[in-house]
Protein backbone atom coordinates (compact mmCIF):
# COMPACT_ATOMS: atom_id res chain seq x y z
CA UNK A 1 0.00 0.00 0.00
CA UNK A 2 1.18 3.48 -0.40
CA UNK A 3 0.05 6.80 0.74
CA UNK A 4 1.30 9.96 0.01
CA UNK A 5 1.23 12.98 2.26
CA UNK A 6 -1.06 14.57 -0.06
CA UNK A 7 -3.73 11.73 -0.02
CA UNK A 8 -3.72 11.77 3.81
CA UNK A 9 -4.48 15.65 3.73
CA UNK A 10 -7.26 14.68 1.50
CA UNK A 11 -8.89 12.14 4.23
CA UNK A 12 -8.23 14.76 7.31
CA UNK A 13 -10.00 17.61 4.62
CA UNK A 14 -13.27 15.68 4.26
CA UNK A 15 -13.15 14.33 7.38
CA UNK A 16 -13.07 18.24 8.81
CA UNK A 17 -15.47 19.14 6.58
CA UNK A 18 -18.05 16.60 7.42
CA UNK A 19 -17.75 17.32 10.86
CA UNK A 20 -18.31 21.10 10.35
CA UNK A 21 -21.49 20.07 7.57
CA UNK A 22 -23.07 18.34 11.33
CA UNK A 23 -22.05 21.55 12.75
CA UNK A 24 -23.44 23.59 10.42
CA UNK A 25 -27.03 21.10 10.44
CA UNK A 26 -26.99 21.26 14.04
CA UNK A 27 -26.89 24.70 14.05
CA UNK A 28 -29.84 25.09 11.81
CA UNK A 29 -32.32 23.21 13.62
CA UNK A 30 -31.14 25.47 16.54
CA UNK A 31 -31.61 28.41 14.63
CA UNK A 32 -35.51 27.14 12.95
CA UNK A 33 -36.55 26.16 16.55
CA UNK A 34 -35.66 29.68 17.82
CA UNK A 35 -37.30 31.00 15.27
CA UNK A 36 -40.34 29.17 15.34
CA UNK A 37 -40.48 30.23 19.12
CA UNK A 38 -39.98 34.19 18.08
CA UNK A 39 -42.92 33.65 15.82
CA UNK A 40 -44.66 32.21 18.42
CA UNK A 41 -44.27 34.91 20.74
CA UNK A 42 -44.60 37.34 18.57
CA UNK A 43 -48.08 36.52 17.69
CA UNK A 44 -48.70 36.79 21.74
CA UNK A 45 -47.29 40.16 21.55
CA UNK A 46 -49.23 41.63 18.58
CA UNK A 47 -52.89 39.60 20.27
CA UNK A 48 -51.84 41.17 23.85
CA UNK A 49 -51.11 44.50 22.40
CA UNK A 50 -54.51 44.44 20.93
CA UNK A 51 -56.07 43.06 23.68
CA UNK A 52 -54.79 46.36 25.44
CA UNK A 53 -57.05 48.58 23.37
CA UNK A 54 -60.55 46.57 24.51
CA UNK A 55 -62.65 46.96 26.99
CA UNK A 56 -64.56 44.53 29.13
CA UNK A 57 -67.35 43.14 27.12
CA UNK A 58 -65.72 43.44 23.40
CA UNK A 59 -66.81 41.08 21.32
CA UNK A 60 -63.71 38.80 20.19
CA UNK A 61 -63.73 35.71 18.08
CA UNK A 62 -61.27 33.16 19.54
CA UNK A 63 -59.30 30.76 17.44
CA UNK A 64 -60.33 27.18 18.23
CA UNK A 65 -57.67 25.52 15.58
CA UNK A 66 -59.26 24.56 12.07
CA UNK A 67 -59.80 27.88 10.93
CA UNK A 68 -62.44 28.09 12.91
CA UNK A 69 -63.36 30.54 15.52
CA UNK A 70 -66.01 31.33 18.39
CA UNK A 71 -67.59 34.37 19.43
CA UNK A 72 -66.82 35.62 22.77
CA UNK A 73 -67.34 38.16 25.36
CA UNK A 74 -64.13 40.17 27.08
CA UNK A 75 -64.27 39.45 30.94
CA UNK A 76 -61.53 40.97 32.18
CA UNK A 77 -59.45 42.53 29.98
CA UNK A 78 -56.55 43.13 32.44
CA UNK A 79 -55.55 39.61 33.08
CA UNK A 80 -53.77 37.10 31.11
CA UNK A 81 -52.56 33.73 32.43
CA UNK A 82 -49.34 33.03 31.29
CA UNK A 83 -46.82 29.91 31.12
CA UNK A 84 -43.54 29.94 33.21
CA UNK A 85 -42.30 26.73 31.77
CA UNK A 86 -42.74 23.39 33.63
CA UNK A 87 -46.12 22.54 33.24
CA UNK A 88 -47.04 25.64 35.63
CA UNK A 89 -49.13 29.03 34.34
CA UNK A 90 -49.61 32.32 36.31
CA UNK A 91 -51.99 34.88 36.37
CA UNK A 92 -50.74 38.29 35.55
CA UNK A 93 -52.14 41.72 34.82
CA UNK A 94 -51.55 42.44 31.32
CA UNK A 95 -48.63 44.75 31.13
CA UNK A 96 -46.76 42.24 33.36
CA UNK A 97 -47.30 39.48 30.64
CA UNK A 98 -46.16 41.93 27.77
CA UNK A 99 -43.33 42.76 29.46
CA UNK A 100 -42.10 39.51 30.15
CA UNK A 101 -43.00 38.26 26.44
CA UNK A 102 -41.20 41.44 24.90
CA UNK A 103 -37.85 39.95 27.61
CA UNK A 104 -38.06 36.82 26.15
CA UNK A 105 -38.07 37.90 22.45
CA UNK A 106 -35.28 40.35 23.35
CA UNK A 107 -33.67 37.24 24.41
CA UNK A 108 -34.15 34.79 21.43
CA UNK A 109 -33.64 37.65 18.68
CA UNK A 110 -29.69 37.81 20.51
CA UNK A 111 -30.26 34.01 20.98
CA UNK A 112 -30.53 34.32 17.12
CA UNK A 113 -28.04 36.67 16.08
CA UNK A 114 -25.46 34.65 18.31
CA UNK A 115 -26.19 31.41 16.19
CA UNK A 116 -26.51 33.10 12.96
CA UNK A 117 -22.96 34.63 13.66
CA UNK A 118 -21.68 31.31 14.29
CA UNK A 119 -23.41 29.04 11.56
CA UNK A 120 -21.98 31.72 8.79
CA UNK A 121 -18.34 31.48 10.19
CA UNK A 122 -18.79 27.63 10.10
CA UNK A 123 -20.28 28.01 6.21
CA UNK A 124 -17.21 29.71 5.29
CA UNK A 125 -14.54 27.30 7.15
CA UNK A 126 -16.27 24.46 4.95
CA UNK A 127 -16.24 26.59 1.89
CA UNK A 128 -12.77 27.17 2.38
CA UNK A 129 -11.93 23.78 3.04
CA UNK A 130 -13.53 22.60 0.04
CA UNK A 131 -11.58 24.51 -2.36
CA UNK A 132 -8.29 23.52 -0.83
CA UNK A 133 -10.05 19.98 -0.78
CA UNK A 134 -10.20 20.96 -4.52
CA UNK A 135 -7.05 22.02 -4.92
CA UNK A 136 -5.89 18.49 -3.44
CA UNK A 137 -7.88 16.55 -5.51
CA UNK A 138 -6.37 18.12 -8.92
CA UNK A 139 -2.79 17.57 -7.57
CA UNK A 140 -3.28 13.88 -7.04
CA UNK A 141 -4.97 13.06 -10.50
CA UNK A 142 -2.10 14.94 -11.95
CA UNK A 143 0.34 12.59 -10.91
CA UNK B 1 -16.41 -0.49 3.09
CA UNK B 2 -18.01 -3.59 3.82
CA UNK B 3 -15.49 -5.52 1.72
CA UNK B 4 -13.02 -4.13 3.66
CA UNK B 5 -14.65 -4.65 6.66
CA UNK B 6 -14.75 -9.24 5.97
CA UNK B 7 -10.99 -8.85 5.04
CA UNK B 8 -10.35 -7.95 9.10
CA UNK B 9 -9.82 -10.86 11.28
CA UNK B 10 -12.97 -12.17 13.06
CA UNK B 11 -11.94 -10.62 16.52
CA UNK B 12 -11.07 -7.12 15.13
CA UNK B 13 -14.46 -7.54 12.79
CA UNK B 14 -16.46 -8.18 16.50
CA UNK B 15 -14.54 -4.99 18.26
CA UNK B 16 -15.47 -2.42 15.61
CA UNK B 17 -19.34 -3.44 16.09
CA UNK B 18 -18.89 -3.48 19.99
CA UNK B 19 -17.68 -0.09 19.39
CA UNK B 20 -19.93 1.09 17.26
CA UNK B 21 -22.24 -0.06 19.61
CA UNK B 22 -21.25 1.39 22.73
CA UNK B 23 -20.99 4.76 20.48
CA UNK B 24 -24.87 4.41 19.91
CA UNK B 25 -25.68 3.63 23.28
CA UNK B 26 -23.53 6.92 24.42
CA UNK B 27 -25.18 8.85 22.09
CA UNK B 28 -28.44 7.78 23.35
CA UNK B 29 -27.32 8.45 27.02
CA UNK B 30 -26.39 12.10 26.09
CA UNK B 31 -29.90 12.72 24.45
CA UNK B 32 -31.63 11.33 27.39
CA UNK B 33 -29.28 13.24 29.75
CA UNK B 34 -29.60 16.38 27.68
CA UNK B 35 -33.58 16.09 27.54
CA UNK B 36 -33.74 15.92 31.73
CA UNK B 37 -31.16 18.94 31.88
CA UNK B 38 -33.64 21.01 29.92
CA UNK B 39 -36.45 19.92 31.64
CA UNK B 40 -34.20 20.97 34.74
CA UNK B 41 -33.60 24.35 33.69
CA UNK B 42 -37.40 24.93 32.96
CA UNK B 43 -38.13 23.55 36.58
CA UNK B 44 -35.55 26.19 38.21
CA UNK B 45 -37.06 28.63 36.01
CA UNK B 46 -40.44 28.20 37.12
CA UNK B 47 -39.67 28.15 40.80
CA UNK B 48 -37.75 31.36 40.27
CA UNK B 49 -41.00 32.98 38.65
CA UNK B 50 -42.91 31.68 41.58
CA UNK B 51 -40.91 32.70 44.34
CA UNK B 52 -41.23 36.48 43.51
CA UNK B 53 -45.09 35.93 43.59
CA UNK B 54 -47.49 36.86 46.36
CA UNK B 55 -48.79 34.16 48.70
CA UNK B 56 -52.08 34.90 47.25
CA UNK B 57 -51.11 34.51 43.60
CA UNK B 58 -53.50 32.86 41.07
CA UNK B 59 -51.21 29.99 40.14
CA UNK B 60 -52.69 27.09 37.68
CA UNK B 61 -51.18 23.89 36.56
CA UNK B 62 -51.54 21.99 33.44
CA UNK B 63 -52.70 18.38 33.13
CA UNK B 64 -53.31 17.31 29.84
CA UNK B 65 -54.87 20.51 27.97
CA UNK B 66 -56.82 21.40 30.84
CA UNK B 67 -55.35 24.12 33.55
CA UNK B 68 -56.18 23.44 37.17
CA UNK B 69 -55.66 26.45 39.91
CA UNK B 70 -53.12 25.39 42.46
CA UNK B 71 -51.89 26.89 45.38
CA UNK B 72 -48.58 28.58 45.60
CA UNK B 73 -46.96 26.12 48.67
CA UNK B 74 -48.25 22.85 47.13
CA UNK B 75 -47.17 23.63 43.53
CA UNK B 76 -43.56 24.95 45.06
CA UNK B 77 -43.26 21.54 46.63
CA UNK B 78 -43.95 19.54 43.72
CA UNK B 79 -41.83 21.03 41.79
CA UNK B 80 -38.83 20.89 43.93
CA UNK B 81 -39.65 17.35 44.50
CA UNK B 82 -39.34 17.25 40.31
CA UNK B 83 -36.11 18.45 40.36
CA UNK B 84 -34.96 16.16 43.00
CA UNK B 85 -36.20 13.82 40.90
CA UNK B 86 -34.41 14.77 37.69
CA UNK B 87 -30.99 15.66 39.13
CA UNK B 88 -30.79 12.06 40.77
CA UNK B 89 -31.73 10.83 36.92
CA UNK B 90 -28.96 12.88 35.50
CA UNK B 91 -26.45 12.01 37.80
CA UNK B 92 -27.52 8.15 36.87
CA UNK B 93 -26.94 9.11 33.30
CA UNK B 94 -23.73 11.07 34.08
CA UNK B 95 -22.18 7.85 35.61
CA UNK B 96 -23.66 5.75 32.74
CA UNK B 97 -21.80 8.53 30.17
CA UNK B 98 -18.17 7.87 32.03
CA UNK B 99 -18.42 4.45 32.18
CA UNK B 100 -19.60 3.92 28.53
CA UNK B 101 -16.96 6.99 27.51
CA UNK B 102 -13.58 4.50 29.55
CA UNK B 103 -15.09 0.98 27.41
CA UNK B 104 -14.94 3.13 24.52
CA UNK B 105 -11.64 4.81 25.33
CA UNK B 106 -10.28 1.35 26.12
CA UNK B 107 -11.66 -0.59 22.87
CA UNK B 108 -10.58 2.07 20.83
CA UNK B 109 -6.54 1.36 22.10
CA UNK B 110 -7.29 -2.02 21.41
CA UNK B 111 -8.41 -1.46 17.96
CA UNK B 112 -5.29 1.01 16.93
CA UNK B 113 -3.17 -1.53 17.68
CA UNK B 114 -5.70 -4.38 15.65
CA UNK B 115 -5.35 -1.70 12.66
CA UNK B 116 -2.01 -0.80 12.91
CA UNK B 117 -0.41 -3.53 10.86
CA UNK B 118 -3.40 -2.94 8.21
CA UNK B 119 -2.27 0.80 7.19
CA UNK B 120 1.48 1.79 7.56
Amino acid sequence: MFHTSSEEDFRRLSLEIKLLENTAQVLQSRINFVNAALADLRMARMSLEGLSKEKKGAELMVPIGGGSFIKVKLEDPNTVIAGVGAGVSVEKTLPEALNSIKTRIEELEKMNETLNQRLSQVIQRINEGRTKLQKIAEELSSK
Amino acid sequence: MSEELSRLPPQVQERLLRFQQLQQTLQSVLTQKQQLELELTEVDQALDELKNLGEDAVIYKSIGSLLVKVGKAKITEDLKERRELLNMRISVLGRQEERLRSQLKDLQEKLQKDLRPVSP
